[in-house]
């Protein structure tokens, strides 16, 4: 069986020992199965201590995980204003793309797909993994 | 259009959604430049501040997806939702139990017909929607009394002048009681008369105009519900609701009326 080869992913991981292995492990499934899904674009998986982002288009790495940063940032600046709680969804739809942002235990996440993709499939598949 | 009573009329318009979705707790407005166009009662005005700085920090990382059309916050507790309204953003905050698919009706139905309502005024200047009447030979065509039986020829054979120039003097023909459209707005007190409605004294000094200085000392007042009354008319008093294309309407006649607070009406002068 030939390896596939994934030019656009890229993967950055401190040297810290995750605790939670196996977790990250099923998230990363979860999302490389996601991944497949028709419009989907691409995902930004991050921890405390690490970050994996894979995208179709590698030119847009840096400002997606800055828009994917910011979106948690202000989910608490919202949350304290509102008394929203624990603000564990994010969504950003742009004029051509949408941001779906989740935080799952420690781990966040930011999905990005074309603006008619189905997210509410992503949700649910998120949800049960 | 007056920002105010675009204002007013929005905010009114959230006010009814929150009476519609009592889970809604603040919404407010506020355009592309981040100015606040419209908040509930509900909302501080320190908390619009802060909101629209944290979206206009989202706005500058949102690039990368081709502009926001739309945010959703998703809490424990509850849920904010910005989305575009024609030039606008709409921001609903609810509570964790509301019924979602009522929020997004509402507000997805109501605020862009109520948009596209003031635009439609706006088209239509507010103060004036017909223009002054202009009196014409045009107006009223001469009734040429003729004797039955008399020959349909004889009409024909006149002269087009005879037609086109009657003799009418212009002083005779009374213009068309001009047509303006208010937003109402409660007035009440222990001397405030129930028969008297309140409107501004520019609009009462150019009907008295177009009408050589006939005081106009009633109106007739016409919902969009085709209901009509005919009351008095005074100026308004509370400097801060003039100019606002507002007329001031005593509890009773907005009873009569069918109509509350912040809805439109049709008035026009009733000439004696």
């Amino acid at each position: 069986m030939t390896k596939k080869k994934k030019s656009e992913a890229v993967v950055v991981t401190e040297p810290i020992a995750f605790e939670d292995t196996v977790s990250v492990g099923d998230l990363r499934a979860s999302l490389e199965e996601i991944k497949m899904y028709d419009g989907v674009i691409g995902y930004i998986l991050r921890n405390s201590s690490s970050a994996s982002i894979d995208l179709r288009d590698p030119s847009k790495i840096i400002d997606y995980a800055i828009l994917s940063s910011s979106a948690f940032d202000s989910g608490a600046e919202f949350s304290e204003l509102f008394d929203l709680g624990d603000v564990s969804t994010v969504i950003v739809e742009g004029k051509a793309v949408k941001m779906l942002s989740l935080v799952i235990g420690e781990h966040k996440v930011g999905i990005f797909m074309e603006k008619n993709a189905n997210s509410d499939r992503i949700l649910e598949k998120l949800h049960a993994s | 259009m007056d920002d105010e009573v675009y204002a007013f009329a929005l905010k009114n318009t959230l006010n009814e959604i929150q009476n519609i979705c009592p889970d809604v707790k603040n919404s407010f407005m506020f355009n592309e430049d981040g100015e606040i166009i419209a908040a509930n009662e509900n909302t501080p005005e320190k908390t619009l501040v802060q909101v629209v700085n944290a979206f206009d920090g989202m706005m500058e990382k949102a690039d990368a997806l081709g502009g926001v059309e739309g945010i959703i916050f998703e809490g424990s507790k509850g849920r904010v939702s910005i989305s575009s309204v024609s030039s606008f953003y709409l921001v609903t905050v609810t509570t964790k139990d509301a019924d979602r698919n009522l929020v997004d009706t509402v507000t997805r139905v109501l605020v862009p017909t109520v948009l596209r309502l003031l635009e439609k005024i706006t088209s239509a200047p507010l103060k004036n929607i017909q223009p002054k009447p202009k009196i014409e030979r045009e107006i009223q065509k001469p009734e040429i009394e003729e004797p039955f039986g008399e020959p349909l020829e004889k009409h024909r054979m006149q002269e087009p002048e005879e037609l086109s120039e009657p003799e009418v003097k212009p002083e005779a023909v009374a213009p068309e009681p001009p047509v303006n459209q208010f937003i109402v707005e409660n007035i009440g007190g222990l001397l405030v008369p129930a028969d008297t409605v309140r409107i501004d004294n520019d609009i009462l000094a150019q009907w008295e105009e177009l009408y050589e200085g006939k005081k106009i000392e009633e109106v007739e007042i016409e919902t969009f519900g085709r209901k009509s009354v005919t009351c008095r008319v005074k100026q308004i008093k509370d400097s801060k609701y003039e100019g606002k294309g507002i007329v001031q309407m005593p509890e009773k006649i907005q009873t009569t009326l069918e109509i509350r607070k912040g809805e439109l009406v049709k008035v026009k002068p009733v000439v004696q």
